[in-house]
């Protein structure tokens, strides 16, 4: 029995490898395993999937970059992110007043401005700073700042969120005196009036200007207690990372490799517990019949009328849940997608003569339907087991994107939550809303090319005429 | 005969929606009663403030016996006073009735707070971009599904295969974002959403294109997505139809490839194809009230989103009754249909 069921799941192979379009699919399905097991080396932010949804953990990442191989494609460059840590100190004292005097040099050659720079800086007690950023062509903008700090704390002073007036100002000696006037200081494009061209146009179309600049930070620390005890300089460039940053300055490859795992996880176990389930409800309906037969009939309809993703939608809305019972709650809908088929397969193979010596030698219910009616409808159940994990994924991505998804995980549907609700489609910001649609349709295809490819054999009327 | 499956059939239908609509009452029971309470509670303050206003010198005394007086009077009408079972069986009459109660945030276009006035509003514009869609891909998808089947095997029919693979898993209401974004961001020949401009155009024939013009881009998206599988669906059963004796008689007799196929077989095939596209559309509906909230479309899948961003609980749950009655009621008439067309269905009853 053993052996002519492998001979059969054997013949079965044999048949599968002619279909092209079914080896794809298992081609993909290894592409897709591979990257889970590979997540742990391919993660460029250790903690992404756990602190997807913290501020904090992403505040060093620049905001909206685009994909770092975009510059393949562009004959102007977008600059990319650089760290200077610990830039050398100078220090003078005077009695209790120490001045820490830091310069970095920015060799900035790129044809769009970086997206923002600032110093980092993690400072106790009190402290007073003047930032100091110095253009190729000898224009300075100043920052003086002092800051009490009470305890340890870290600071950041950023181009955009404190030179902007500034930058503003010094445009305004150079742009056209009614251009400038018609500005609104806080409207200008910052990063581009720093780094443009000290020329008519500054704020209308600045002209990059290329050179070496210069950011000095003086760090005044007032009596004995105050330390700085660590310093950074950062550049966020314009591109960032495989796939790009979000607009909450996330790594977009993080989420796409968060989210296939989770998608595996919640297309397979969700068409695993309903064809399971499925098909045992089929073939027990299909064997029993009379009164049970009808009443299991009765309860498949029941569930097969009611409109999948409203009741999903109503149900996440109203319960809140985490992802196990949300693909729970898609086991619930999901197993009648098989029982039909099953059922009539099912009173096929009861007539078989087999099945009567079975019944003849007393052998009980259960061995009947799980060691000789089940087993023969394996090849179907893969079939359909394939061809329902695209269905479970699109659920969850769209329970995701009306805002109801889990929020303890990343998924590729909360990702294009977050691109649709910021508002990146009519921002025209693609590499948000790509690649995890795209994401999606390749896991979709996946699944259905191994399920028809499945489907075509078991049904061999369907290949010609 | 006909009248009789059809009574039977509508009674069963019917029969179903109480079960199911029983079934919801009983799951939601606990957070449809919270906010009934909330919302009794809301109206009694009211009507005390109202009350303190017209009469200045009412006792405060006064004032608390009324609101008690009151809260219970609206507690025994929505029997909230009633054992658990009596509730949730009151609630699935009052749900079948269309009684869906009052919303706590969303108002209809006159400002009216009834669910059913503000779901009965966009029923038909859900109607109208699902019915336009659903003519033009079946259509489409009947077409393309005879080149297959007449060259099934072929290139044609394989690649046509593939396509349909690779859109299998591909959510529409991704695309649709997509579309809008090249249609409405980088290209702006269409709007980006809504049903109309603002304010719509006056004269009826302006209001007409303006309506067709807000269509093209959701009906496009939907259509591109969805003809595939009506095409492979017809394929297959004209693919069986081609194997039947009939077929094989006619082909003796020597008539054309073309009669054969779009005489014997599509006049043959036709009930299962149709029924079939409708049930798929039908199944899509779900993924395509999603959509409806990508276009800002004001349907009912639309109304889902707002419902939800607003947490109003009474329009999620109406909204839930009215699709699936909308639901049933669909899968209720393609029997119908298809028993009409195919008189073997309404003999044997049973499939």
């Amino acid at each position: 029995m053993k052996g002519a069921r492998l001979s059969g799941l054997r013949r079965f192979w044999d048949e599968y490898r002619q279909v092209k379009s079914g080896l794809i699919g298992i081609g993909l399905l290894v592409v897709f395993i591979l990257i889970v097991l590979l997540e742990p080396v391919a993660l460029p932010y250790r903690e992404a999937n756990e602190r997807w949804r913290d501020i904090n953990y992403w505040q060093d990442s620049p905001r909206l970059a685009l994909p770092v191989w975009v510059n393949w494609f562009t004959s102007k460059d977008y600059p990319r992110s650089t760290v200077t840590s610990e830039p050398k100190r100078e220090e003078v004292a005077t009695g209790t007043l120490r001045v820490i005097t830091m310069e970095v040099p920015y060799e900035f050659t790129s044809g769009h401005p970086p997206s923002d720079m600032y110093y980092k800086l993690y400072l106790t007690g009190r402290a007073s700073i003047a930032f100091e950023f110095i253009r190729p062509d000898g224009e300075k903008v100043e920052l003086r700042r002092s800051t009490a700090v009470d305890g340890a704390q870290i600071l950041r002073l950023s181009a955009i969120e404190t030179l902007q007036e500034r930058a503003y100002a010094m445009g305004a000696r150079y742009e056209d005196p009614n251009v400038a006037k018609s500005r609104n200081p806080r409207m200008i494009d910052t990063m581009a009036v720093l780094f443009g061209q000290a020329t008519k146009g500054i704020f209308t179309k600045p002209a990059i200007l290329d050179g070496t600049y210069r950011m000095r930070i003086q760090v005044a620390l007032v009596n004995e207690q105050s330390q700085l005890n660590k310093a950074e300089f950062v550049v966020l460039g314009g591109v960032s990372g495989i796939l790009g940053t979000d607009g909450d300055r996330r790594d977009l490859w993080c989420g796409f490799l968060g989210g296939t795992k989770w998608a595996l996880l919640i297309g397979l176990l969700t068409s695993l517990i309903s064809v399971v389930v499925g098909v045992v409800y089929g073939v027990a309906a299909g064997y029993f019949g009379g009164w049970i037969d009808a009443l299991m009939n009765r309860i498949f309809e029941v569930v097969l009328s009611i409109p999948l993703l409203p009741i999903l939608i109503v149900m996440s809305a109203v319960f809140n849940p985490s992802i196990w019972i949300i693909i729970a709650m898609m086991c619930i809908f999901f197993w009648v997608g098989p029982v039909k088929t099953v059922r009539s397969m099912a009173l096929q193979i009861k007539e078989h003569s087999y099945i009567e010596a079975a019944k003849a030698l007393g052998a009980s219910h259960r061995r009947i339907l799980f060691r000789h009616m089940v087993p023969q409808l394996i090849p179907y159940s893969f079939a359909s087991m394939a061809l329902a994990v695209p269905g479970a994924i699109l659920f969850e991505a769209s329970i995701s994107l009306i805002g109801l998804g889990d929020p303890t995980i990343v998924s590729w549907g909360q990702v294009l939550r977050d691109a649709f609700s910021s508002g990146a489609v009519l921002q025209g910001i693609w590499w948000w809303i790509i690649p995890p649609g795209v994401a999606i349709a390749l896991m979709g295809m996946t699944f259905a090319f191994i399920g028809f490819a499945m489907d075509t054999i078991l049904n061999p009327k369907l290949k010609t005429r | 005969m006909y009248w009789k499956y059809f009574v039977r059939r509508i009674l069963y239908a019917v029969m179903i929606l109480a079960v199911t609509v029983f079934v919801f009452s009983a799951l939601f029971s606990t957070v449809a009663e919270q906010v009934l309470r909330a919302q009794i509670i809301e109206q009694v303050n009211a009507e005390a403030l109202t009350l303190a206003r017209q009469r200045t010198s009412l006792d405060p005394n006064a004032a608390q016996v009324f609101r008690e007086f009151r809260t219970q009077q609206l507690i025994r009408r929505h029997s909230l006073d009633q054992p658990m079972t009596v509730r949730i069986v009151k609630r699935t009459l009052d749900a079948l009735t269309l009684q869906l109660g009052n919303s706590t945030q969303i108002k209809s276009a006159a400002g009216e707070t009834d669910v059913m006035t503000i779901i009965a509003e966009r029923i038909p514009r859900t109607l109208l971009l699902f019915g336009v869609v659903a003519a033009i891909d079946i259509v489409a998808g009947i077409w393309l599904g005879m080149r297959k089947a007449r060259q099934a095997g072929k290139l044609m029919d394989r690649s046509t295969d593939i396509v349909t693979m690779i859109v299998f898993g591909l959510p529409t209401w991704w695309l649709g974002m997509l579309l809008i974004m090249v249609f409405a961001f980088a290209i702006p020949i269409f709007p980006s959403g809504a049903m109309h401009m603002s304010p719509p155009p006056e004269s009826s024939l302006g209001y007409f294109l303006d309506l067709m013009y807000h269509l093209v881009l959701p009906v496009f998206t939907l259509v591109i997505l969805g003809f595939w599988g009506r095409a492979y669906i017809t394929r297959n059963i004209v693919l069986s139809t081609l194997q039947e004796d009939f077929i094989m008689s006619a082909r003796a007799r020597g008539l054309s490839e073309r009669r054969i196929v779009f005489g014997h077989t599509l006049r043959a095939a036709a009930p299962p194809i149709v029924t079939m596209s409708l049930l798929a559309l039908l199944g899509s509906v779900g993924g395509a009230l999603i959509f409806e909230g990508i276009f800002s479309w004001p349907g009912l899948g639309n109304l889902y989103w707002v419902a939800v961003q607003q947490n109003d609980i009474p329009v999620l749950m109406g909204n839930l009754t009215v699709t699936t009655a909308l639901y049933i009621g669909g899968l209720a008439f393609l029997d119908l249909i298809y028993g009409f067309l195919d008189p073997r269905v309404k003999v044997g009853g049973k499939a």
